[in-house]
C-alpha cells in the first residue's frame, strides 16, 4: 500500500475543513489516496512544502512566486481552478466619480487590502506603476488578514468601508470580492467600476520537483475528472469556488513575479 | 437607497461561518423593510439563503439549507403510504389504543365515497401503498367495499384485531382481493397473558383463531404487537411463536406503546419527533396514525385535494426540521 499524498491548505475559512474532507473522500483508497494538513498561514505552508512535510501546497499566486524563489524554480503548478486563470482586480470609487481609469487617482487616496494579497495589494501597485502613478497616488493600508494573503476578503471589505467612510476616494479589491458584494446592481449608487486589470492567474497546486510524476500524476488525473454534473462534486466545487479543475496556465503568473521583484517583497511571511 | 455597510457586513459575517452556519444581521430602525429586502437580494445573488426576517433582525444561512426530505429514504418520503381510519368504533377498549377506540366511541366512519377518492387521488399523487386501519373496519357492514375500493387503485393493507371473522364479517373476508390486499393483525404476546391484560379476557385466542381463518382463507397475514418500550430483549419467543402460526419474519411487526389516546405511558411521540406518515380521518388529515386523535398533530380539514394535503405534510416536516437544525445551531453543547 503507497502512502497516502499530503496535500497542504490554509485555513482561511470554516469551510476549509468541509471541502478538503470531500476531497479526501473523493480520492479514496488506491494510487491517488489522499491525506490533508491545514495551516494558519501561506508562509507556514511553504516551509512545509520545502522541507517535505507535505507533498503538496494549494498555493496563492502569491505563494507559488515564493515557492519558486526559494527552491530555485525547482518546483512545478499541477493544476488551478478554471477561475484562476481569469482572476482580476477591480477599482472602485464612490457612484458618480465619473472615472475612467487609473490616471483619475491622481493626487487621490487608493485603499488596499493586506500587504500580502496580490490583488488588493501588490499587483495594485504595480498597476499605479505602470501607469506612471507611484508617487502620485496616496495609499491607505488596511492590513486585516496577513498571513493568509488576502483570501478571507477581509482586508478588501475594510478597504470598501474606507471608501464608503470618505477615508479614501477608492478601493482595489478582487473580483471575487466584486461579485460577492453584487457589483454595481446589488447597491445602486454606492460603488462604481473605473478600471479593472488584465487578468492573471491566481491559485494552483504546487509540488516540488523532487515529488515523482508517478505519485502525482495519478492524483492529477483523479483530481481533472471532478465533474460539476456530478452533485457531490459540485458540492465541494461550488465551495471552492470553480466549476472544472484545469491545468496551470503559468504566463498569468508574470505581473506577479514583476511586482514582487519591482516592490523588493520579503521572500516570506 | 441600500444601506451599503449592511451588505459589507453580510459579506465579511457570513463567510466567516461555515456551509450551513447562521448569523443575524442588525436592520436599520427606520430603513428595516429596505434593508430586509437588500439581505434579500444579497443571499439571492449570492447562493445563499434567507432564513427569517424578525422585527429588526434578519438571519441568513451560508449556502442553502440541504431539503430534508432529500436526507429520508424513499419509503420514508411523507405520501409513500396513505392512512385511513374507516371508522373509530371498536369491539374492544384496548387500554394503550392511541385513537380512544372502543364499543361506545362513535364511529366517525370516513364513508366508501371518500375512500373511493381518496385511493384514486392516492395514484395520482404518488401513493403506493395503502393502509386501512380503525377502530375495527371489520364493524363496518361495507368493509368489502371499502377494500375493494383500495385493491382496484393500489396494494392495500387492512389492519383488524381478527375477531369478527364469523357470519356475515366473514363473508365479506371472503369477498375482499386476496392478490392486492393483507391483513395485519395484533397479537401482543406469544401467551394469553400480556395480551388479554391489556386487550380484554378471551381476546387472545379469538385473535389467533382470526390469523388462522385468514391464512385458511388465502390472505397474507402480518401480525402486529404492541409493546412497552424496553422489552426488545424478550422478543425472541414471541418471534418463535410467530413462526410456529407460519408469520413469515418480515411480516412481524414489533412497534412500541406510545403515550398517546388512553395509554397512561410509553414513548411521547411529537410531530417533531415522528416521520409523519399521512393519515385521513372523517375529521381532516393528520401527521402520522398514532395521533389521528389529536389536534395537536392535525395537518389540515380538508381531505381534499390530497395532493395538497401531502404537500402540506411534506412542508410542515421541512419547517420541524429545519426549525430543529436551527436551534442546534444556537444552542451548542460546549
Amino acid at each position: 500500500m503507497s502512502k497516502p499524498l499530503i496535500v497542504g491548505a490554509v485555513a482561511y475559512s470554516p469551510n476549509i475543513v468541509t471541502i478538503w474532507e470531500g476531497m479526501r473522500d473523493y480520492f479514496g483508497t488506491g494510487p491517488a489516496e489522499t491525506d490533508f494538513v491545514l495551516f494558519s498561514n501561506y508562509g507556514r505552508q511553504v516551509d512545509a512544502l520545502l522541507d517535505g512535510t507535505i507533498d503538496i501546497a494549494w498555493n496563492t499566486n502569491l505563494a507559488w512566486v515564493r515557492t519558486v524563489a526559494q527552491s530555485d524554480g525547482a518546483c512545478r503548478a499541477l493544476a488551478m481552478r478554471d477561475t484562476d486563470t481569469v482572476f482580476q482586480t477591480m477599482f472602485v470609487s464612490r457612484a458618480g466619480t465619473g472615472w475612467n481609469g487609473l490616471a483619475d487617482l491622481h493626487g487621490r487616496r487608493l485603499a488596499l487590502g493586506s500587504r500580502d494579497s496580490a490583488q488588493a495589494a501588490i499587483l495594485p501597485v504595480h498597476f499605479l506603476a505602470g501607469a506612471g502613478l507611484t508617487d502620485a497616488v496616496q495609499l491607505l493600508r488596511t492590513d486585516s488578514d496577513v498571513g493568509k494573503h488576502g483570501d478571507t476578503g477581509r482586508s478588501e471589505l475594510d478597504a470598501l468601508r474606507a471608501v464608503v467612510d470618505e477615508r479614501a476616494d477608492a478601493a482595489a479589491i478582487g473580483i471575487n470580492t466584486w461579485e460577492a458584494i453584487g457589483r454595481e446592481e446589488l447597491m445602486p449608487g454606492a460603488f462604481e467600476l473605473f478600471w479593472e486589470s488584465p487578468t492573471y492567474a491566481h491559485c494552483n497546486f504546487t509540488a516540488l520537483a523532487g515529488v515523482p510524476a508517478e505519485r502525482t500524476d495519478p492524483w492529477l488525473e483523479r483530481l481533472l475528472a471532478m465533474d460539476w454534473e456530478d452533485p457531490e462534486h459540485r458540492r465541494i466545487l461550488e465551495l471552492e469556488g470553480l466549476r472544472r479543475w484545469v491545468l496551470p496556465q503559468l504566463d498569468g503568473y508574470a505581473a506577479l513575479f514583476d511586482a514582487v521583484r519591482e516592490q523588493a517583497i520579503s521572500p516570506r511571511w | 437607497m441600500v444601506n451599503t455597510l449592511l451588505v459589507l457586513d453580510l459579506v465579511e459575517r457570513v463567510g466567516s461561518v461555515a456551509q450551513g452556519g447562521t448569523v443575524t444581521v442588525a436592520l436599520a430602525p427606520d430603513e428595516s423593510r429596505v434593508d430586509a429586502e437588500a439581505v434579500r437580494d444579497w443571499c439571492d445573488r449570492t447562493g445563499n439563503e434567507l432564513v427569517g426576517v424578525s422585527g429588526r433582525e434578519a438571519t441568513v444561512r451560508r449556502g442553502r439549507a440541504r431539503d430534508p426530505l432529500a436526507e429520508l429514504s424513499a419509503d420514508l418520503m411523507p405520501g409513500t403510504r396513505l392512512w385511513m381510519y374507516t371508522n373509530f368504533d371498536c369491539n374492544l377498549a384496548c387500554d394503550y389504543c392511541c385513537a380512544r377506540s372502543s364499543p361506545r366511541a362513535p364511529r366517525r366512519a370516513l364513508g366508501v365515497d371518500r375512500v373511493r377518492r381518496l385511493a384514486a387521488e392516492a395514484v395520482d399523487a404518488g401513493v403506493s401503498e395503502l393502509l386501512l386501519t380503525g377502530g375495527e373496519p371489520f364493524l363496518l357492514p361495507d368493509i368489502d367495499d371499502v377494500a375493494a375500493s383500495c385493491t382496484a387503485a393500489l396494494p392495500t393493507t387492512l389492519l383488524t384485531n381478527g375477531m369478527l371473522f364469523h357470519g356475515r364479517r366473514l363473508e365479506r373476508l371472503r369477498r375482499m382481493d386476496r392478490e392486492r390486499l393483507a391483513l395485519q393483525i395484533s397479537l401482543d404476546s406469544p401467551t394469553p397473558g400480556v395480551h388479554d391484560l391489556h386487550r380484554g379476557q378471551g381476546s387472545w385466542a379469538r385473535a389467533v383463531a382470526g390469523v388462522r381463518t385468514a391464512q385458511a382463507e388465502g390472505f397474507r397475514v402480518r401480525v402486529a404487537a404492541t409493546l412497552p418500550p424496553g422489552l426488545s430483549g424478550e422478543l425472541e419467543q414471541f418471534h418463535e411463536y410467530l413462526d410456529s402460526l407460519g408469520i413469515a419474519r418480515p411480516d412481524q411487526v414489533i412497534r412500541a406503546l406510545a403515550h398517546r389516546g388512553v395509554a397512561d405511558h410509553g414513548l411521547e411521540l411529537t410531530a417533531e419527533s415522528l416521520i409523519p406518515e399521512v393519515t385521513v380521518t372523517a375529521d381532516g388529515v393528520y401527521w402520522h396514525p398514532v395521533s389521528a386523535d389529536h389536534d395537536d398533530q392535525l395537518v389540515t380539514r380538508d381531505l381534499f385535494p390530497l395532493r395538497d394535503a401531502i404537500a402540506a405534510v411534506r412542508a410542515r416536516f421541512r419547517e420541524h426540521r429545519r426549525s430543529a437544525d436551527a436551534a442546534a445551531q444556537w444552542f451548542p453543547c460546549a
